[in-house]
């Protein structure tokens, strides 16, 4: 009876799995991805970008469900609360970036030490491990979501802190999976060759693994914990991030544009100067309000000032590359992206950043739909963008170097997929400023922030309308993800033309 | 120390900040382009964008209420904002000097 | 015209890159260490846990020029005087408890956090709890049975069930309690506490 049973199980899951097989070779045979176009650092980089777009999808997924939830609160109520939703809506943001991050470093990182990646092996096993764990992670978020206020809870569950949620034992689990990073990048440019490029990357991932051990505390004194908690956030998105997308940046430039390694290097450092110079005392920004001391709104605000220099530095340097550089791209979707990126960064980080961030009008927008506007444009502008554009190039890599420049077939799916991705953001970006501008001003200024102008700001019916065109935006975002999939399996897809190869000038 | 922006000043302190990140850019765009192509009325927009970005750091100066050291702020926007597009110019110009492009006289 | 200058070359720009970082990064270093001593529980900014046994209030202080906490005479919580070790115990079982019932993807705390439902910052002295007597008893039935001593001011959004114990809620309390009485630079503006005269 027993053993009957069991076999049926056994028997059911090897059906399951044999269909599984077959799904998953004729998605092989449908795609024609020729893998024997990639390098062995590029089919690693490949098996990151793959769980990168998985999670970009979570993330939208549950930003959806959250977003249904302000507008009809009992939606999902005890059952997937805004808490877990919100949350992994955040932690897929985050994770989906550090993956398309690392996938990119592996993509170059042959072409620019000259050498095969030291510990490949190591790399490979590293990505299983990663994988593994934000599996467990979101399963654990997903089906325990909280534990009782005991330190086991925050080792295995729920480390409850916005962004860095993830329980201890993942967070010792990504230091680990960093460090094998770091020697890979390290010892493979020690066994090719360094370069500027190399020197800046290394650094860069010095500061990133370093910084996240700066969050793995538990305090009970709120002040010290959200000061060390603003240490990873503030410094990773708004410095090491930033240099290391200067980094991937910069290869990209020499390899798509031709542009010499010398010039190249010299504004790689350039932009490191400007971007930690304003970025690292910036932090400043975050510590108006937390208990610490009176002489940070100062200096945040004065950096906060400072902070589009490195933008405007773009602005002109992109003029001057436009009449020094004929643009004659083979990937028009990945120009496109990047063209994407730097608008995307410059009115996210940049105007949307600067609106709401002296002390004398944070005062009001802290804490406000305003933080969520801002963070919506900023992040998809300066990341989500480029990871996309690196998506792109290596698409094409994979097809075998084809054309991908004008009059490619199906050219529609990528140009309505960038439309609707960046249209759907930017309306929901609209949405909640006009939330976050209603809530300043009748729930911080007029009521002073009780929990009565909290609600009577939620109710009204301006915050309202906004919620359900945030919604709205929500799905527009959506279906440009759907449109950026299908593209991305399906470009040059039967393209025979090749691209031109691009040599150093 | 600080004075909280007054109620209605809200609106003006969120325009005057994005207008100053804006007409910065513009400025930034128009100064470089100006080097590109030498046409007299993109230099003058370009200093229209600069005016446009004095006056909303002036309103913002006044919406915010800066006082003591907080004009300094003021002040670095704009000399910074003035200069900064300058300095990169001429970084762009010089650290392409060997370079194989046409610099701005050539491109003429 | 074709000579690098020295301003424009890669190896100025180089050590610029690093002696920049470096600067920057050793005054933040500077700066962390005189605001977390600035900040530890016990100085002047953030009050000893023990604060939890006195009346706090938030009133507008002219001279400094802000909405500053100001802490009163003994007003117990839970009718009990804590001792200093006691006080921290029951505020780190509160500050714990909000970390792993992942209160801060709904709520802000000190201004940080998601925007579904209302900040914690000053949630002891709100006047949502109506007054000062009926206060304590709320708040612990409140976190305990959110659902059904829901607090919704015509949102219908409601507190999930978070499957608090009375001694978590009373250390979450007690948390918040003490939360309230750190000096936040006049954050939030023109808040009226539960102790002001209508």
């Amino acid at each position: 009876m027993n053993t009957n049973g069991l076999n049926k199980v056994m028997e059911n899951t090897n059906a399951f799995c044999k269909k599984l097989l077959v799904c998953r070779n004729n998605f092989k045979t449908w795609v024609q991805l020729d893998s024997s176009n990639l390098s062995d650092g590029q089919q690693l980089s490949v098996k990151y970008f793959t769980v990168a777009v998985i999670l970009f999808f979570a993330q939208i997924l549950f930003g959806l469900l959250a977003a249904t939830q302000f507008i009809y609160p009992s939606f999902l109520y005890e059952i997937l609360d805004f808490s877990v939703n919100r949350m992994i809506h955040i932690n897929a943001m985050i994770i989906w970036m550090l993956y398309g991050f690392i996938g990119c470093v592996y993509w170059f990182l042959e072409d620019e030490s000259g050498t095969e990646i030291v510990g490949l092996k190591l790399g490979n096993i590293a990505f299983w491990v990663l994988t593994s764990a934000v599996t467990v992670v979101v399963l654990v978020y997903l089906l325990v979501q909280i534990g009782p206020g005991k330190d086991s809870s925050l080792w295995f569950i729920n480390e409850g802190r916005e962004y860095i949620e993830a329980p201890r034992w993942a967070d010792i689990g990504i230091v680990v999976v960093m460090l094998i990073f770091f020697y890979n990048v390290v010892a493979t440019f020690s066994k090719g060759k360094w370069s500027g490029i190399a020197g800046v990357l290394t650094l860069d991932l010095v500061a990133l693994a370093g910084l996240y051990v700066a969050g793995m505390f538990y305090m009970t004194n709120i002040t010290h914990e959200q000061y060390w908690w603003w240490w990873v956030i503030h410094l990773w998105v708004e410095a090491t991030w930033e240099v290391l997308v200067g980094v991937i940046m910069a290869w990209s430039l020499m390899k798509l544009l031709g542009v010499r390694r010398k010039i190249i290097q010299t504004w790689l450092y350039i932009e490191v100067a400007l971007m930690f110079g304003s970025g690292i005392l910036g932090l400043g920004h975050h510590y108006f309000w937390i208990g610490t001391p009176e002489y940070w709104l100062t200096i945040g605000g004065f950096f906060s000032a400072l902070e589009p220099i490195p933008l405007v530095a773009m602005v002109v340097h992109a003029v001057y590359d436009s009449g020094a550089h004929a643009f004659k791209n083979s990937n028009h979707p990945a120009l496109a992206w990047i063209i994407a990126q730097a608008f995307g960064n410059f009115f996210g980080a940049g105007v949307w950043g600067f609106m709401h961030t002296l002390p004398q009008i944070n005062m009001f927008t802290h804490g406000t739909q305003w933080s969520a506007s801002h963070g919506h444009l900023a992040f998809f502008g300066a990341y989500a963008t480029i990871n996309i554009a690196f998506f792109y190039l290596a698409i094409q890599h994979w097809r075998g170097d084809v054309w991908m420049g004008g009059g490619s077939q199906n050219a529609w799916r990528w140009k309505w997929a960038l439309g609707l991705l960046n249209g759907g953001v930017l309306g929901m970006t609209i949405a909640l400023l006009i939330a976050g501008y209603e809530q300043s001003f009748i729930e911080r200024a007029v009521e002073g922030s009780t929990w009565g102008g909290y609600f009577t700001a939620q109710n009204h019916p301006s915050f309202q309308s906004a919620m359900n065109w945030r919604l709205f935006f929500g799905g527009i975002t959506f279906a440009g993800f759907i449109l950026l999939v299908w593209d991305l399996l399906t470009i040059g897809k039967g393209e025979t033309r090749k691209a031109p190869e691009i040599i150093e000038s | 120390m600080i004075e909280p922006v007054a109620l209605e000043d809200f609106f003006i302190t969120f325009f005057s900040s994005a207008l100053i990140i804006l007409a910065g850019a513009s400025y930034a765009l128009l100064f470089a382009w100006s080097k590109v192509n030498p046409v007299i009325s993109i230099k003058i927009a370009a200093y229209i964008s600069y005016a446009v970005l004095i006056l909303s750091v002036a309103e913002l100066t006044r919406a915010a209420q800066f006082h003591g050291y907080w004009l300094i702020i003021s002040l670095v926007m704009v000399i910074g904002y003035f200069f900064a597009p300058i300095g990169i110019w001429h970084l762009c110009v010089k650290t392409h000097t060997d370079d194989l492009t046409p610099t701005t006289e050539e491109k003429r | 015209m074709n000579e690098i200058p020295l301003w424009a070359s890669e190896s100025f720009w180089k050590k610029m890159a690093i002696w920049v970082t470096a600067g920057s990064f050793l005054i933040l270093v500077v700066l962390t260490m005189d605001s977390l001593s600035k900040t530890s529980a016990g100085s002047e900014r953030v009050p000893a846990y023990s604060v939890i046994n006195k009346k706090i209030d938030y009133q507008y202080n002219k001279t400094s020029h802000k909405f500053m906490p100001v802490i009163g005479e003994n007003e117990l919580l839970f009718g009990k005087e804590f001792t200093d070790e006691e006080a921290r115990q029951l505020v780190d079982l509160g500050k714990k408890t909000t970390q792993t019932k992942n209160c801060m993807n709904c709520h802000t705390l000190l201004g940080n956090g998601a925007y579904y439902a209302p900040d914690l910052t000053k949630a002891w002295l709100d006047k949502g709890w109506i007054s000062k007597e009926l206060r304590e008893d709320m708040m612990v039935k409140f976190l305990m049975d959110p659902e059904n001593n829901a607090r919704t001011f015509g949102s219908n959004r409601k507190m999930p069930n978070l499957k608090i114990t009375e001694q978590e809620a009373k250390g979450i309390i007690a948390f918040l309690k003490w939360m309230s009485s750190i000096d936040t630079n006049g954050f939030p503006y023109n808040f009226k506490t539960i102790n002001a005269e209508e």
